[in-house]
């Protein structure tokens, strides 16, 4: 679906462009740069600040006729208005003349900045937007020079307004262009920001109750063309002519959302490099030009005072602090004299919080000692979503009428806020979406079709699909409601199609029978090996894709029964004890337990032999997003002293032990990786460098704003092609759901909160007013026949431990089921029925 | 010799009268030399009346200095905690007397008339580090009729950070 | 709450929108809650919202936007002067001043005894009049055109007394 091209010439300049395009985006594809304030590329026109104006000429027709008029020298007449026009809100014309530069309109802007800047208060020297101000650079760009307006006039307002505990407003520096308003309710829909009183005296207010609290309320301090929105983090923190930066990739999600870190050296911190501020790197096809507050605000753990900084060795039972030759070799000791042991072998833990390079020699580095590695998370499907995944050239922001999404399973809004950003954005554009979930979640107001299960029923709700679509006889007992039949229809017709599941109250085996269903679906849809078709996982943590592809899995059983039979355990980026308690006395025995790691978590506090490893914001490395996408991410700051990054570390000890891994540097792991791993032949750290030209363009020296940290020169990262081929449908093994008994008392599950209180959240004090408490849903008739009233404390017995919490009575909760929001306090692995009762 | 003998005789004369002129150096440190109005010695960090700074943190001293030798960083003021009028002030000035060039560019860049360039020259140090004066050593001494910083006002008494001056003449 | 007292009119009012344009009823529904409380309360807020499933911000930010609207309680009476540039330019403004002077309140302010708010407001589309106000009471809005501080304060006093012997 082409759209007509119309030709118009600008400033001299003839340029095409699809119909309906923008006059100041068509001058912006020339290169010509119509000065703006409120339009913005990622919001509606409004024409509210009049920044843009230009004279439009307009061929001259005959009015009788309707035919164009020609002057003498047969030259087609054209008819200027007597007015300026607003560019940003005039779709161009055929035969149009714009001039942009023309003395009336210079005077035109000319007149209006002054009239923007009778009531700024001015006081730039002290505007944390002062040196990227759009304001500031058009005043000087098209400004007068001088005022003809009386200084003492200027209003007085609030300079500071707390609009939620995250973004503090300055009420006189506002130039009211509504785009804060706007990314509210157009981009997010979330209206908790508005316009009160008229002309000057107009202010931006939120009555709502709490205020900004929303997911991407940091993103306004971003495209506020002043500095009138400010960050809670960032204020007053530094000039921005003074941050060095460096671009990065947010470590919190599958996402993979591009990020710039801006640095500088602090007194405060010794001298020392921090990060000041994290901003959003334009990458459209990962996160456009936004991320989440947790993306923003939840980076201060990198450099945390908590963090680990020097080896640390048993010694007589205590960890003491030592060299890294020491440890080293304490280290090898260890892991020889406990292999030599006849007991069990080795097994290697690691995370998805791991970069590729960690996890790629780690499995090398495990293997070499005929050990075991597991991924330690707990949703499955990693081997189907590298076989099924999207295609290569998958764009989120290109899925539109005829296609159809499908969520089962995952509150995308509190799991992974950039993805459910971007589909509420296809579902805009005319995509269907179908949300699937035991519960009510924010995605369902976007959805065509909701589907609402019993929690434990999401496979066999999959599988009534999948019998809709391919009428598989073994599948009849799973046959759905007319509903389902409608859904399954969708699929059949969608001309793409994409899966996200997630592991809402599913366990570990559970969450397999449901990948095979959805992949199945897909298969037998002809929705693989294409672009914008496939299956994605909404996984825990940022690279636990990656983690697959490298070759780890987890284990479906869990880790306490290899652990038993392991002699030596080493743990990479992972805190298995904090998720499931019991296996601390299974890793405290005679095994030997090495650890690397941030800070001193509760499975470090066991470990023999502890390592300290750098943080994302120190070291360079590559994480694969959900989208199969793989990034780079650069070092921003020195490495705290004493700190190594994972790989090496892993390669140093390898090397202690006897096994050849010689890597002199990430980019040299990554071309090993490519020669092993199929997806990832085409990788290079070059490639992954690659920063094609984007459109809007929105950072460097463009208009919408002022400073340069939207820039992405260092890469869109590559998009790594699943090995499934289209056209050619693969047999998906199925596995049978077994129908569990119900059991008295409430099914207690596990869900995802964005803001939680992990190891990697809660040294972000910025954020604390907004983290969620200990606490636990309950459904209020549930809580009614409990005797419990909303906030009252509940207790329950959970693995032969008590646990005592306040309740909070939530309608959306299903009858029979209590959810536990993750890392608050409580840990729960797997949906477990609980009997709670009342604390008198 | 070709040369007139004349000419020998006024140079001659030129060190005969100097002779009996009195001598221009002075006897530092018993006797120091006046300087000039303009003269740009070292920096002081100066104070309103009631004993605020006008230092409001706002860097440009550091932007505009071409030795690079002022660092500055910035806190938000509150009523309860007030340093300078308005919202910011600097919670750490430094400047690195030994890379300084006194050209005095962060006087011109100064929106508040904070930082100014002083008639002090007797600047020496004994190492590296002390050549870094801090904040504290930069601050002129509290008015007499006004207080020390950080200081308790009544709520929104200092709300401008940037006073109103005259124009540079 | 606006609900349980009046709701068959809430109902009528609702009735007058299409089920998915219920949010064009947040007017009539703001006026009803002015009606009762002399201003819009952010309670009464809350409830609107709730009632049109919008955000209590797009209420509330309606109240700064119409003249006619308050969030905070004022006069019995609100005598509201036109101070817009051809009426300012006709002297509304000194009339405004001066009346706030005899009446010894700010403008904006409220009498003592709670019966007379005066404030500034923008255009009433009576340029031709001015100076000029509107007063609006419990029996409705009036314009009063081409007055003088003298013809201002003899209608005051007529509202009061309207109100002791009412």
């Amino acid at each position: 679906m082409t759209k007509s091209l119309v030709t118009l010439t600008i400033d001299g300049i003839e340029v095409s462009v699809p119909e309906g395009t923008l006059i100041v985006d068509a001058a912006k594809k020339v290169g010509i740069d119509i000065p703006v304030f409120c339009y913005h590329p990622k919001l509606h026109p409004v024409g509210m600040c009049r920044m843009c104006l230009v004279e439009i000429g307009r061929p001259a027709r005959d009015r009788s006729t309707g035919e164009p008029i020609f002057d003498e020298d047969g030259q087609q007449v054209i008819h200027f208005g007597p007015n300026l026009e607003t560019s940003c809100t005039t779709p161009v014309g055929e035969g149009w003349v714009i001039r942009v530069n023309s003395e009336k309109a210079r005077e035109g802007r000319k007149q209006i900045v002054e009239y923007l800047l009778t009531s700024h208060p001015l006081d730039c020297p002290i505007c944390d937007k002062g040196g990227e101000c759009p304001l500031q650079n058009l005043t000087m760009e098209h400004g007068p020079g001088t005022s003809r307006f009386l200084f003492d006039e200027k209003i007085d307002l609030d300079k500071h307004v707390p609009l939620g505990e995250l973004i503090f407003l300055d009420r006189e520096r506002c130039i009211q262009c509504a785009r804060c308003v706007r990314f509210q309710e157009e981009v997010v829909d979330d209206p908790v920001l508005g316009f009160t009183n008229r002309g000057r005296r107009l202010e931006i207010i939120t009555s709502s109750d709490p205020g900004f609290d929303s997911y991407f309320s940091g993103n306004t301090t971003d495209i506020c063309p002043v500095g009138a929105l400010t960050t809670a983090d960032f204020r007053f923190g530094a000039r921005p002519w003074e941050l060095n930066r460096a671009a990065s990739i947010c470590p919190h999600c599958p996402v993979g959302c591009n990020l710039t870190l801006n640095t500088r050296r602090e007194a405060r911190a010794e001298g020392r490099d921090v990060i000041k501020r994290v901003m959003p790197r334009q990458n459209e096809h990962v996160n456009e030009i936004w991320i989440c507050d947790k993306g923003r605000f939840a980076h201060h753990f990198a450099s945390s005072i908590e963090r680990l900084t020097k080896p640390m060795v048993r010694v007589n039972g205590d960890l003491v602090q030592v060299g890294w030759d020491e440890a080293l070799v304490r280290a090898t000791e260890g892991l020889k004299d406990a292999l030599g042991r006849s007991k069990g072998g080795l097994v290697g833990i690691a995370g998805g919080r791991a970069s590729n390079e960690d996890l790629y020699v780690f499995r090398r580095f495990i293997e070499g000692l005929d050990g075991h590695t597991v991924l330690d998370d707990n949703l499955a499907g990693g081997d189907l979503t590298r076989e099924m995944g999207v295609g290569r050239g998958t764009d989120l922001g290109q899925i539109g009428p005829g296609d159809v999404i499908l969520v089962i399973a995952s509150d995308l809004h509190e799991e992974a806020p950039i993805w459910w950003l971007r589909l509420k954005q296809a579902v805009e554009r005319g995509a269907e979406l179908i949300v699937a979930n035991a519960r009510a979640t924010r995605l369902d107001r976007y959805a065509a079709h909701i589907i609402r299960y019993p929690y434990r029923r999401a496979v066999q709700t999959a599988l009534g699909l999948l019998h809709a679509v391919t009428k598989r006889a073994d599948l009849s007992p799973f046959v759905g409601d007319k509903s389902l039949q409608k859904v399954a229809k969708l699929f059949m017709k969608a001309e793409n199609a994409i899966i996200f599941y997630g592991r809402e109250g599913l366990d570990y085996k559970a969450s397999e029978a449901l990948a095979q269903a959805c992949a199945s679906l897909l298969t037998s849809t002809d929705h693989v090996g294409r672009a914008n078709n496939g299956l994605i996982a909404v996984w825990p943590r940022v690279n636990t894709q990656g983690a697959w592809d490298m070759g780890l899995q987890p284990i479906p059983s869990g880790l306490g029964e290899i652990l038993e039979q392991a002699s030596a355990v080493y743990v990479m980026a992972s805190d298995p004890v904090a998720d499931d308690a019991s296996l601390e006395t299974l890793l405290r025995e005679d095994t030997f337990l090495v650890v690397q790691e941030l800070f001193m978590t509760p499975t470090a506090e066991l470990a023999d032999v502890v390592f300290p490893a750098r943080s994302f914001i120190e070291r360079e490395g590559t994480y694969t997003s959900g989208e199969h996408r793989v990034q780079r991410f650069y070092p921003a700051v020195l490495p705290l002293g004493g700190t190594k990054s994972d790989w090496r570390i892993v390669t140093s000890l390898a090397n202690a032990m006897g096994i050849e891994l010689n890597f002199p540097s990430a980019a040299a792991v990554m071309l090993a990786i490519a020669e092993s791993v199929p997806n990832y032949s085409d990788l290079t750290y070059q490639a992954l460098t690659i920063a094609e030209s984007q459109w809007p363009h929105v950072g460097g020296e463009s208009l919408y704003f002022g400073g340069n940290a939207f820039k992405n020169s260092q890469g869109l990262g590559v998009q790594v092609g699943p090995a499934a081929e289209p056209g050619e449908p693969s047999e998906v093994a199925l596995t049978m759901p077994v129908e569990e008994s119900e059991e008295d008392g409430l099914l207690l599950v596990p869900i995802t909160r964005l803001y939680d209180r992990g190891t990697t959240v809660l040294p972000s004090k910025v954020l604390h007013p907004r983290l969620e408490r200990l606490h636990i849903e309950l459904n209020p008739k549930d809580a009614s026949h409990l005797g419990v009233i909303d906030g009252a404390q509940v207790e329950f017995r959970m693995n032969g431990k008590r646990f005592q919490l306040p309740a909070r009575l939530v309608a959306t909760v299903p009858e029979g089921i209590a959810l536990m929001p993750r890392s608050l306090g409580v840990s729960v692995v797997n949906p477990i029925p609980v009997q709670i009762s009342s604390v008198e | 010799m070709r040369k007139n003998p004349l000419e020998l005789l006024r140079g001659l004369w030129t060190t005969f009268r100097s002779m009996l002129e009195s001598p221009v150096t002075y006897q530092y440190p018993e006797i120091k030399r006046p300087v000039r109005e303009r003269f740009r010695g070292r920096h002081e960090l100066k104070r309103y009346e009631n004993g605020l700074e006008k230092c409001i943190g706002c860097a440009l001293c550091a932007a505009a200095c071409p030795a690079d030798a002022i660092f500055v960083e910035a806190a938000e003021n509150t009523d309860e905690e007030r340093y300078s009028p308005g919202e910011r002030y600097a919670s750490t000035y430094e400047i690195n007397l030994l890379r300084c060039i006194f050209c005095g560019f962060c006087e011109d860049s100064c929106p508040t008339e904070a930082i100014v360039l002083e008639q002090n020259y007797e600047v020496s140090f004994t190492s590296r580090r002390q050549a870094i004066y801090t904040k504290d050593l930069l601050l002129v001494p509290v008015p007499t009729n006004g207080r020390q910083t950080p200081m308790k006002v009544p709520p929104g008494s200092f709300e401008r950070a940037v006073p109103e001056m005259e124009d540079a003449k | 709450m606006l609900a349980e007292k009046y709701s068959s009119e809430i109902e009528s009012i609702l009735a007058k929108y299409p089920d998915d344009r219920k949010r064009s009823a947040v007017l009539p529904l703001m006026y009803l809650a002015q009606c009762e409380y002399g201003s819009v309360t952010l309670e009464a807020m809350i409830e609107i919202a709730d009632l049109l499933d919008i955000d209590v911000t797009q209420v509330a930010s309606l109240i700064g936007f119409y003249t006619l609207l308050w969030d905070r309680p004022g006069g019995k009476y609100r005598i509201q002067i036109c101070t817009d540039l051809p009426c300012a330019l006709q002297g509304a403004e000194e009339f405004a001043h001066q009346l706030c002077e005899k009446l010894g309140i700010q403008l904006g302010g409220t009498t003592p005894d709670g019966m007379i708010s005066v404030e500034g407001v923008m255009c009433l589309a009576a340029c031709n009049g001015a100076p000029m106000f509107q007063v609006q009471g419990p029996d409705g809005i009036q314009y009063h055109e081409r007055q003088t501080v003298e013809s201002a304060l003899a209608l005051i006093d007529e509202l009061r007394k309207r109100d002791d012997s009412g």
